[in-house]
């Protein structure tokens, strides 16, 4: 039934971000979410592609349609090769901040999401899996 | 020319040097001498060679639109008997590489394409190739001959492709910047009212130039107003958001109120959920809405005329 593919964009530059931006906004179109669902999937995707150009030198994000029993929804990887987070309970945390900026970033991208995870490893990077059913 | 003197942005020539360029193309002394030894038969009869040359681009299409007029047919020819005279002394020096960077960037820049390039350096190569053959040396040393040549003329080509790519960066890199130029026309719509409807991503970049360009504005026209619409942002993550909280902060400094019109339902509720705290920035939904309220509030009023 799905006929979108799974796409993978390297994020290196601040340039790269408007790419996943807009290929998450365009795949969660075709997909059928709705112009909020849209705009909340393309702004987690936003919130979490400047954090790798913020914290790392350089990462990758994973955009890919997803079924379950007879759900379809759209699955984020973003993974970064940065220095990993080392108290991630703080880091989920609303108004923690360690560069002087709002503080909502991660917090907000889980109330966004249907689904959130995250796991980071110091001196080896950060994973984030965000899920959003139809 | 921009490769010689500084660049306006941020495009980087390889600047390798003739050194390395020669460790790269394994071109050693010894093969320096045979092409000079080849210049010595060669350069008596460069002249034709170059004539059969322009016998065979006389065929392809580019001909007309590049060579088309005598002057220049002539000027060119003349550069290119003084290329070969060069590339036949066997010395492959600084200056050398540097004439070749400028030989390069401007083919590119005429806009001959890589392809002509390519085949026109191919063919050189064979002519030369042959020529060697009609002298009367042994065999293998007509082989490293040839060998000695086609590096030097892969080298010389490798350094024009690396200019092509430098042109169509530079070009890149320009039209982003006044792309990026264009993107914030501060416009000043009535006494002491400004507008701004951003379009795209807002980056650090984007949003800072969005602040410098409000604020250098509010300074020279004295505003009391400001209108920035966002309905042509892709998304307001916290990172927008945290922008233009500043831009508003920073403009009420300056004695000017603004407005942030253009809050579509699906970027309201994201901001909500976001959790941001738009705290006392003004919003409205669209933009007829804010400068209805920023004429309101300047005792301003539109009425209709009848007639």
């Amino acid at each position: 039934m799905i006929q979108e593919k799974r796409s993978r964009i390297r994020i290196g530059r601040e340039a790269d971000t408007v790419r996943a931006i807009m290929e998450s906004k365009r795949m969660a179109h075709s997909l059928g979410f709705d112009d909020y669902h849209c705009q909340k999937i393309a702004t987690a995707v936003s919130e979490l592609v400047r954090n790798i150009i913020k914290y790392a030198d350089w990462g990758e994000v994973t955009i890919s349609p997803i079924t379950e029993a007879k759900k379809t929804g759209i699955e984020i990887t973003v993974q970064d090769r940065g220095s990993g987070i080392a108290d991630l309970d703080s880091a989920m945390q609303d108004d923690f901040s360690s560069s002087g900026t709002l503080g909502l970033g991660l917090p907000g991208v889980k109330r966004l999401m249907d689904e959130f995870a995250i796991s980071s490893e110091v001196d080896v990077g950060t994973q984030i899996i965000i899920r959003q059913w139809l | 020319m921009s490769l010689i003197g500084e660049s306006h942005n941020s495009v980087v020539v390889d600047h390798r040097s003739a050194i390395v360029l020669k460790d790269l193309y394994d071109i050693r002394p010894v093969d320096l001498n045979l092409i000079d030894k080849v210049g010595s038969f060669m350069l008596p009869q460069v002249d034709n060679i170059v004539d059969e040359w322009y016998d065979w681009l006389g065929q392809q299409a580019e001909f007309k639109q590049f060579f088309s007029n005598k002057k220049i047919l002539q000027h060119v020819q003349q550069k290119q008997l003084d290329y070969w005279q060069e590339f036949l002394a066997g010395e492959i020096g600084e200056e050398y590489v540097k004439v070749r960077r400028v030989t390069g960037e401007t083919h590119a820049r005429i806009g001959l394409s890589m392809t002509v390039f390519f085949a026109g350096m191919n063919i050189f190569d064979r002519l030369f190739s042959d020529s060697i053959q009609k002298q009367n040396f042994d065999e293998n040393e007509q082989m490293l001959m040839s060998d000695a040549i086609s590096k030097q003329v892969h080298l010389d080509t490798g350094i024009v492709c690396e200019m092509y790519n430098y042109v169509s960066n530079e070009l890149i890199a320009g039209q982003n910047k006044a792309l990026m130029e264009m993107s914030t026309p501060v416009t000043e719509i009535w006494a002491g009212i400004l507008l701004l409807p951003v379009v795209g991503i807002v980056d650090s970049k984007r949003s800072q130039d969005i602040m410098n360009a409000v604020l250098n504005e509010i300074g020279k026209t004295n505003a009391k107003e400001f209108i920035l619409d966002i309905s042509g942002v892709a998304v307001i993550d916290t990172a927008v958001a945290n922008y233009l909280i500043k831009i508003t902060k920073a403009t009420r400094l300056m004695g000017c109120e603004s407005t942030i019109s253009g809050l579509s339902p699906a970027n309201a509720q994201t901001i909500v959920n976001l959790g941001i705290d738009v705290g006392t920035v003004k919003t409205t939904s669209t933009m007829m809405d804010a400068i209805d309220k920023a004429f309101k509030r300047q005792n301003l009023k539109i009425i209709e005329i009848k007639s």
